[in-house]
């Protein structure tokens, strides 16, 4: 596997290509996936693959091979269709290695993990404790070995191995609760405590009443604002920017979050997401893209950035740059403090379906799931059920008034893409509207 | 014997000999091709060569996956006995059962007038630049163009533990846009999706420049024509598109066996439909809501699902009623019934789970005219482009895209941003005339973890709903 990215570069250099990437990946990922309170199936899987990025006289083509016995047919097949297709004038090339890298490895007791089954009978234990009576989720044991190549003299190696819990707990189908567990170290792991929150909010959320449509003062538990921040991110992406997907066009140097918002991308520190390349070999590091509420920078591969008159951010995809991982940088108020500060408002903990009716302006709305709690001088009044978010995103975080001190790692299907390490923040003038009958 | 039909059938016969009660197994070979127009200038073009084998088992009441594109027998020998090993480790106290279904061996495909491996990649690109082109000569500020085209052939083979050996080939076609249109700082922005399942011929039953030419206009209506949409209650007649939409969300994937009985309640959610719902009314009873695997040429088209069950057509409501759940083997033995066909995996390296086909509200005999002609005041909603719904399937929102105001049954100046936010009973009990102009759109069906988009048509005729609250 080490030499087998090299001789597909050389392989696609030989056959004229200026610019060439092959990241060959060993995927050993294991996954148990459980609903009403057990296994409902074991997953796992032993696949190896190349993915590569030619370029053939500005012609740019991509391709996944599976069968890496015949890679060099692949690659000829690859560079005859990029002779067919057409010049991209926006390419710009890719970063010219070599790299040094940091020195990453897994956690061994992560990547030897065999057996999960403790940890998701941890995690609905700790639902059930709680009162929870139907648990469901998943346990990942991610693992995953890069071996990359480019034709700029890149050579790199990224063993990668974390693990994952997500649990939803339930007490009926209206009163439930979500909890999340994220660690690259076995000792760092805590499914038990991702299940007992799931099972307290679950609890805290017996027999909701209809909520009422309104703008109010929010409080939004880590998973919910890691939804939001997980859009920032992504729309951050100069891809997103140039293809009319993004609230953020022209707006670097512009404030577009309020005062208290520092928002970073940051591959390299750890993570479940940690990796120690981007896909053309740049080293990831951090890259502050909102200062104080200020856009800093879109995420940039070395196309998108020569298109910006700026710098790679090290967040190449094999195509488009994404987001690796966000961390907001925490606030000073404890999470009771947080609450404490609301009169008359809510409190969110979960969300999914966020859509935009305009990404140019961020128009969008997500609907609350689990737990949607009335608050009142920061105590919990009572339960809520049937309402959505109707807001816009630079609104939204404009809107911050506070952030806690304590960011958890949050990543979620579907909602949360990478991991977010977002702490509680309360929004003010948030738009919620509700279904008609 | 080719060497993929030995490697299932090895794996078969080796799951049951390390003691699986059933097994199957599944090789998939996928060969996709996309490209990207973005702003005119082609980003990147793609070509897939994918395969491997996905292994299913039953051992002691708990099921086991494994997967891998390994193609030899050391690989697969591999993955039946990872398959085995999880399974056992599953420590499962109620069992699992499967319906028990009738053994198949089949050989199916879809037939291609012009074979897709057969069109080169200049013809691919040549007809999306004519498209791309057309629209940038309306003379419209359109900020951004974003065209994907993506073609894919897939072959399986299929065996499992009871005797089944299926084979297909599906060849698919897609085309998705996405456009911005702008008039001063003002913006309207769109996304469609259509699919095929067939030859490069599809592309021609698009019509796609004339559908992109006339989505631009509207947008440019909408933009420099349009006004506030009216609130309050009024009287809605909502075009193929948004009908499409809701029947898939709000009635297809309510009825997904799985979802009802939990075991998607982490990720997709639930459904406000009880394992003991049907019968439960939902709409009125003008409202039919089908599934059906087996229409021609829809992207989700397929004679026998990844469990090797024959597809048939599914009434998911029926006179507004709940008729139907969307059953695979494990929730059909469940619920004490037989597999309607609806178990579907994405590749052959995940489980095969619950999932809609071409979902779509049953034509009846009205005309858009008819439809339009007895509203006194109401708005007509051509499409959307927000919209969602709650993961119990109950509260939908659907924001106009394309909206006009009706007066006195005339269609008047168009409307921005009309927010349909209704419960899904709420939303089909008002629905008194179902037009028979059907009209499919593809989408990307997200569920499961990992994630399975996968393909699916939303479809239906114009719809009217009365006295439904707007704004």
């Amino acid at each position: 596997m080490e030499d087998l990215a090299s001789r597909i570069v050389k392989k696609a250099v030989s056959l004229g290509c200026q610019d060439a990437v092959a990241d060959v990946v060993q995927n050993r990922s294991y996954q148990i996936r459980f609903a009403q309170n057990e296994a409902v199936i074991s997953n796992r899987w032993r696949e190896s693959s190349a993915s590569v990025f030619l370029v053939h006289d500005k012609r740019v083509v991509a391709t996944d091979i599976k069968d890496l016995s015949k890679a060099d047919d692949a690659i000829e097949r690859l560079v005859k269709t990029a002779k067919a297709s057409q010049k991209n004038p926006d390419y710009a090339g890719i970063a010219r290695g070599p790299f040094r890298y940091a020195r990453v490895r897994p956690d061994p007791k992560v990547a030897s993990l065999e057996d999960g089954g403790k940890y998701v009978e941890a995690a609905v234990g700790g639902a059930l404790d709680q009162g929870a009576k139907e648990c469901a989720g998943s346990f990942w044991k991610y693992e995953d070995e890069h071996f990359l190549a480019t034709s700029n003299g890149v050579e790199g190696h990224d063993h990668r191995a974390s693990l994952y819990l997500s649990i939803r707990a339930l007490l009926s189908l209206e009163s439930s609760g979500h909890g999340i567990a994220c660690a690259t170290k076995l000792s760092q792991f805590t499914p038990e405590k991702a299940g007992q929150k799931a099972g307290r909010i679950a609890t805290l959320a017996r027999s909701p009443k209809p909520g009422k449509a309104g703008r109010y003062t929010v409080v939004f538990d880590p998973l919910i604002f890691g939804s939001l921040t997980d859009q920032v991110g992504g729309r951050l992406s100069a891809w997103a920017v140039l293809a009319g997907l993004s609230p953020f066009g022209k707006k670097v140097g512009k404030r577009v979050g309020s005062p208290q918002l520092t928002v970073s991308d940051d591959g390299s520190a750890d993570s479940i997401g940690r990796k120690r390349f981007d896909a053309e070999g740049v080293p990831t590091r951090k890259n502050v893209l909102v200062n104080k509420g200020v856009l800093k920078t879109y995420l940039h591969n070395t196309s998108t950035a020569k298109k910006f008159k700026t710098k790679t951010t090290g967040n190449a995809g094999l195509v488009a740059p994404d987001s690796h991982a966000i961390f907001v940088k925490p606030g000073d108020r404890s999470r009771d403090e947080i609450f404490s500060e609301v009169k008359d408002g809510l409190w969110l903990t979960n969300t999914w379906y966020t859509r935009y009716q305009s990404y140019v302006t961020g128009d969008l709305s997500t609907i609350p799931r689990d737990g949607i709690f009335h608050i009142r001088k920061g105590e919990v009044v009572e339960a809520w059920k049937d309402i959505r978010l109707t807001d816009n995103l630079l609104h939204l975080m404009k809107n911050i008034v506070a952030l806690g001190d304590e960011p958890e790692q949050m990543m979620w299907w579907g909602e949360v893409a990478v991991p977010n390490f977002v702490p509680y923040a309360l929004i003010e003038d948030v738009g919620i509207t509700r279904s008609a009958e | 014997m080719d060497v993929e039909t030995d490697l299932v059938d090895f794996a078969v016969d080796r799951a049951q000999s390390r003691g699986a009660t059933y097994a199957e197994a599944r090789y998939e070979k996928q060969e996709p091709e996309s490209f990207i127009l973005k702003n005119g200038v082609l980003d990147a073009l793609y070509v897939g060569h994918d395969r491997g084998v996905g292994v299913r088992v039953l051992v002691n009441g708990a099921l086991g996956f494994a997967a891998t594109n390994e193609m030899t027998k050391a690989g697969v020998r591999a993955i039946v006995d990872d398959a085995i090993k999880v399974a056992k480790a599953s420590r499962r106290k109620t069992k699992i059962t499967f319906a028990q279904e009738d053994s198949l061996q089949m050989n199916w495909s879809v037939p291609e007038k012009k074979k897709l491996a057969d069109v080169s990649v200049e013809e691919k690109i040549a007809e999306i630049q004519g498209v791309d082109r057309d629209l940038t000569g309306l003379g419209y500020k359109i900020a951004a163009r974003y065209f994907n085209l993506s073609d894919n052939r897939i072959e399986k083979y299929f065996a499992n533990s009871e005797g089944s050996r299926i084979r297909s080939y599906s060849p698919r076609l897609r085309v998705f846009y996405f456009l911005t249109v702008m008039e001063g700082a003002d913006v309207e922005q769109t996304s469609r999706n259509y699919g095929w399942s067939g030859g490069w011929e599809g592309v021609a039953s698009w019509d796609l420049g004339k559908r992109v030419m006339d989505e631009a206009r509207s947008m440019h209506r909408s933009l420099t024509e349009g006004k506030k949409s009216p609130e309050g209650k009024m009287d809605l007649v909502a075009g193929p598109q948004v009908a499409g939409i809701a029947s898939h969300e709000s009635c297809g994937h309510p009825t997904e066996a799985d979802r009802v009985l939990g075991r998607e309640a982490a990720q997709a959610g639930k459904s406000f439909i009880p394992p003991d719902g049907a019968g439960m009314r939902v709409g009125s009873e003008v409202v039919n809501v089908v599934d059906d695997p087996t229409i021609e040429n829809a992207i989700a088209y397929y004679l026998t699902d990844d469990e090797g069950v024959k597809a048939r057509r599914r009434y998911l409501y029926k006179e507004g009623r709940v008729t139907e759940f969307l059953q695979n083997r494990e929730t059909a033995a469940a619920f004490h019934t037989h597999s309607n066909g609806a178990s579907r995996a994405v590749n052959y390296n995940v489980e095969a789970i619950v999932r809609m086909a071409n979902t779509f509200v049953e034509p009846k005999d009205h005309s858009v005219e008819e439809l339009l002609e007895d509203v006194k005041f109401g708005v007509y909603m051509k499409s959307f482009m927000e919209w969602n719904i709650d993961d119990k399937r109950y509260n939908a929102k659907y924001a106009g895209r394309e909206a006009y105001l009706i007066e006195n049954g005339e269609v008047k100046h168009p409307v921005r941003n009309t927010i349909i936010e209704l419960t899904t009973p709420a939303f089909w009990s008002a629905v008194d005339a179902v037009g028979k102009d059907l009209d499919f759109e593809a989408g990307f069906c997200g569920k499961s973890d990992p994630g399975q988009a996968l393909d699916a048509s939303l479809g239906g005729p114009t719809i009217r709903l009365r006295n439904v609250y707007l704004r």
